[in-house]
């Protein structure tokens, strides 16, 4: 897998995962303003609440998505380091909080009432996995 | 086209943009070179370095040869 991944990142894995992990938190980003729009709690005259939740869910799974293409490399290539014990316990959090947010708005209905919650857990920790690596990187870069 | 799926697409378009623009914001942090091509500099410096010896090596054998020759003759 690791073999791989140094291919499909031809040969600079960590590079790769910055980019991917700071695209998915600039996304995230977008995602707290879309779904505030899709909420009611700011109405722009260009965008619909409907719209608007629609595409918070279609950014929410490309997240997704590129956030597993990032842990994937991260593990295969690094590896559980005790010196990254901050970015692990994030990483790990936001797994968690993240499975749990999917399970709700997928099937889980009756606990939508803690969407606003999760989402914004999910947020704090995506950033705070991001800082305590890709932040890291780039600033001694 | 529908109002709403116009704000769709202009939502995804916002989407895309924002994926470009910290694309080109961390590449820039990164520095001109990948990891890569700063290796395959490398090596060729190396080779050049290793031609370079070589062809001193040579011109001092010849050397050697012609001092050989004229102390000889």
């Amino acid at each position: 897998m690791e073999d791989l991944l140094e291919t499909l990142a031809r040969g600079n894995p960590t590079e790769v995962k910055v980019l991917l992990a700071s695209a998915a938190l600039a996304l995230a980003v977008y995602q707290l303003v879309l779904i505030a729009v899709g909420y009611g709690k700011v109405r722009p005259p260009f965008l619909s609440p409907g719209p608007a939740s629609f595409a918070h869910r279609a950014v929410g799974d490309a997240i997704v998505v590129i956030l597993a293409f990032t842990a994937l490399t991260c593990v295969s290539v690094y590896g559980v380091e005790d010196d990254a014990a901050a970015h692990i316990a994030a990483a790990l959090g936001l797994l968690g909080v993240l499975t749990v947010k999917i399970v709700v708005v997928r099937w889980w209905h009756s606990m939508n009432r803690f969407l606003p919650i999760l989402g914004i857990s999910v947020w704090v920790l995506l950033a705070l996995t991001w800082v305590t690596s890709a932040g890291i990187f780039l600033a001694d870069s | 086209m529908s109002e709403r799926a116009v704000q769709l697409i202009g939502s995804f378009l916002v989407a895309a943009a924002i994926v470009a623009i910290a694309i080109v914001v961390v590449t820039a942090q990164f520095g001109p070179t990948s990891a890569a091509e700063q290796e395959s500099l490398e090596e060729r410096q190396e080779q050049r370095l290793e031609q370079r010896e070589e062809l001193r090596e040579e011109r001092q054998e010849l050397r050697e040869q012609r001092q050989d020759n004229g102390g000889s003759g």
